[in-house]
């Protein structure tokens, strides 16, 4: 998967986690801010993480803003944003999810 | 709940609903030099219509925004507002914004993972998405051993550039080891960022040890600084003036190992001459500041608006003595195109 | 989890599809039905990432119970067959279309759907589907729509959009949507389908809501639409049975019972028959009053 643009999904409300996406090349680099992060920052890096593998980014830069959202939430954020950085929002691939 | 409503300023009767709420926030400058730049404006209205939250987009700048809290979780409507500005700039393909705003609401900006680049007591001046000043920074030249190196910096507009410039990063040159020279990247005149940028580039390319590079978004210029939410328009010039100062102080020369800021004294403009020396007074001790004469040809200091104005006039001869040969010949390729942009009414006096 | 034909449906709670928050909490107010909602509420430029997120939510979080509606974006937009694949794949109760105005819009969704079912494997049948009403074409065709596939679940009068189409707005004493309330619920009956009302915004006229809640009870609707948690407890209000009714569908239950112990074909109660609509009605009534706490285990009357 090739990301051509950057991609953000995402609000910065109560339970919900803002994820952008955008070019790297040294593997997926993720940049938490969370309330939460000492206690849930390596879950939260995990499922992003899982997320944009199964997808099939292996480098990327991830800026991530985290309200508290559940890991369903942080998953669906994750790959609507990757799919927007790689501009295929027109086919959902559920398959990741 | 809250809906989230587009506003239409142009529309008097949502303008003057807009400014009274804004007003009973104690925000009071709805000055056209402020409004001009509005892209686009949304509010937050409760149950019953009342306006009860604003924020509006102004390139990649958040201005005018305010939430009345009474009543609501503190902060939801807040982040309802940034993230709907937010929304707006990222499917203009923006992803990169700042914001301008009293220095009391500089935290609940960092809460929605803004960074900080600077605070004085009334303004705080924040960043938020990518690329951020991080990436700004790594992508800039470097040498070898740079942190054990004598370095030095020049900000300049340079529009166009002249041998006044030329000489100022001349002496800068002889007496550091490497010269940062940042082109402010605004476009506020007759040429171009990318014109001045490679004019500075050609008038400078026997200087080895000088870095031309862009001054990003960071070079913190006053004609986009937003006045509206500062207590008097009069604070302006101070308070960005300051903010400028400590985002290079804080942010900008730590990382690259500046130590020394070069400045051309200002004998003809008191407000440049005032901001040297408030720039001067927020930069050091931290940042030695160095202020240089400015180089006079017949005993006339070389200024780049008698340039403009010999465009303007046609005079090319008459500019022979004040701009580097890159320059002229510059000048000399695109005359009649630079003159019409005169014609069409771009400013040409100023800085 | 799987459609149900009947279910007790008093409640369609709204909920914004692209509003993890609202979505997180929305099973804990016991609404009846909970309509996670791709539409209307959520804007043009964040369709993809509301689908992902009630996706996934239908696939993980925890609703109470409630039954779960989506509202998919209409057929004649580009986010319709992305909505319906990504909802038959999440397995949602039911699918709402918008803006129904002919049996064809909902024969084409049951075949979307059936389609999507073959893709992945999923049993034909076990997603409902629901038109909502909102336009005086869809009034006038509400029996056909009703009646346009064995699937259907129910009508919602949508009376927004329909004000709007009938270049009116919406007023207090509902005048406006007289005809078009009696017409969907007339199709809905005729069919044996659900008939739901439209919502009520104004949070602050409690009383207001109570008497819309109270004529639409009045005139045989199913249940209401709902934007707030808050009206879930007035509508169960309205629409709890009286001591009266209870014990009375309690003694069809019994006279049920004690026909089929006699192996006796022909209910009678009071020397009169018992037929099928007070049979169903009884099942209702105590389907309500369970519900609502009305009766004990034992069929006891515990209400105030």
């Amino acid at each position: 998967m090739e990301i051509k643009t950057t991609g953000v999904a995402g609000t910065l409300e109560s339970s919900d986690i803002q994820i952008m996406v955008s070019k790297g090349n040294n593997g997926i680099e993720i940049d938490l801010d969370s309330e939460v992060k000492k206690a849930y920052g390596d879950e939260i890096e995990k499922v992003i993480t899982d997320t944009l593998t199964k997808y099939g980014l292996t480098d990327c830069k991830v800026k991530a803003t985290d309200k508290g959202a559940l890991d369903c939430v942080i998953k669906a954020r994750t790959l609507a944003a990757a799919q927007r950085a790689t501009e295929t929002s027109e086919k959902p691939d559920l398959e990741v999810l | 709940m809250d809906k989230l409503v587009d506003l239409y300023l142009n529309n008097a009767a949502t303008r003057q609903k807009w400014e009274a709420f804004l007003a009973s926030l104690d925000i009071h400058n709805f000055s056209d030099r402020e409004l001009d730049q509005i892209n686009h404006t949304f509010g937050l209205v409760d149950e019953e219509g009342k306006l009860v939250g604003t924020g509006s987009v102004a390139g990649n700048v958040l201005k005018y925004v305010g939430v009345c809290n009474k009543g609501v979780t503190s902060g939801a409507r807040f982040n309802k507002i940034v993230t709907a500005l937010q929304q707006y700039i990222f499917n203009e393909k923006i992803f990169h914004s700042f914001v301008f705003t009293k220095a009391k609401y500089s935290e609940s900006f960092q809460h929605l993972n803004f960074r900080e680049l600077a605070k004085t007591d009334q303004a705080a001046f924040l960043e938020s998405g990518t690329p951020d000043v991080d990436n700004y920074l790594a992508d800039l030249p470097k040498v070898n051993d740079q942190k054990d190196l004598k370095i030095g910096a020049i900000v300049m507009n340079a529009n166009p550039f002249t041998l006044g410039h030329r000489h100022l990063v001349e002496l800068a040159s002889e007496e550091n080891d490497l010269v940062y020279v940042f082109v402010v990247k605004e476009d506020a005149s007759l040429f171009t960022t990318d014109e001045r940028m490679e004019l500075v580039r050609a008038g400078l390319a026997d200087l080895a040890n000088v870095k031309v590079v862009s001054g990003g978004d960071y070079m913190v210029s006053k004609a986009t600084f937003p006045a509206y939410f500062l207590k008097s328009p009069e604070d302006l010039i101070d308070v960005q003036t300051a903010i400028d100062a400590r985002v290079f102080k804080n942010v900008i020369a730590p990382s690259l190992n500046i130590t020394r800021r070069y400045l051309g004294k200002e004998p003809l403009s008191m407000t440049t001459h005032y901001y040297n020396v408030s720039l001067a007074h927020e930069l050091s001790p931290d940042i030695e500041v160095i202020t240089i004469p400015r180089k006079e040809v017949n005993g006339d200091v070389i200024t780049a608006t008698e340039i403009r104005q010999k465009i303007k006039a046609g005079d090319l001869a008459g500019m022979k003595e004040l701009v580097p040969a890159t320059t002229l010949e510059f000048i000399e390729k695109n005359l009649a195109s630079l003159q019409a942009r005169i014609e069409k009414g771009m400013n040409i006096n100023g800085n | 989890m799987t459609y149900v034909k009947n279910r007790l449906r008093r409640t369609m709670m709204f909920v914004p599809g692209n509003n993890p928050a609202m979505i997180k909490d929305c099973g804990i107010y016991g609404a009846d039905s909970i309509m996670l909602d791709l539409e209307d509420s959520v804007s043009l430029t964040e369709k993809d990432a509301a689908r992902m997120l009630v996706y996934e939510a239908i696939k993980t979080v925890d609703f109470g119970g409630s039954e779960i509606v989506v509202r998919v974006n209409g057929q004649d937009t580009p986010f319709y067959d992305e909505d319906v694949k990504a909802m038959v794949k999440a397995g949602v109760d039911v699918i709402r279309l918008p803006k129904t105005e002919s049996a064809a819009m909902i024969q084409k969704l049951v075949k979307d759907i059936e389609h999507w079912e073959d893709e992945f494997g999923i049993e034909k049948g076990t997603i409902g589907v629901m038109a909502a009403i909102e336009s005086a074409k869809g009034v006038l065709h509400a029996p056909e729509i009703a009646e346009s596939t064995p699937l259907m679940m129910g009508l919602a009068v949508s009376g927004e959009d329909y004000t709007a189409d009938m270049h009116t707005h919406r007023y207090p004493d509902g005048r406006e949507l007289e005809f078009a309330r009696n017409m969907v619920l007339q199709a809905a009956r005729s069919a044996d389908v659900y008939a739901f009302d439209t919502v009520f915004s104004n949070m602050k006229d409690t009383e207001g809501f109570y008497r819309e809640t109270n004529y639409i009870h009045e005139l045989g609707y199913d249940g209401k639409s709902l934007v707030n948690p808050r009206q879930i407890a007035m509508v169960n209000k309205v629409f709890n049975p009286t001591k009266e009714e209870i014990e009375n569908a309690q003694n069809v239950e019994n006279a049920i019972r004690e026909a089929k112990a006699k192996g006796s074909g022909v209910i009678s109660m009071n020397g009169k028959m018992v037929d099928k609509p007070v049979v169903e009605k009884a099942t209702r009534v105590l389907q309500t009053a369970k519900a609502s706490n009305l009766i004990d285990e034992e069929g006891n009357y515990i209400g105030e």
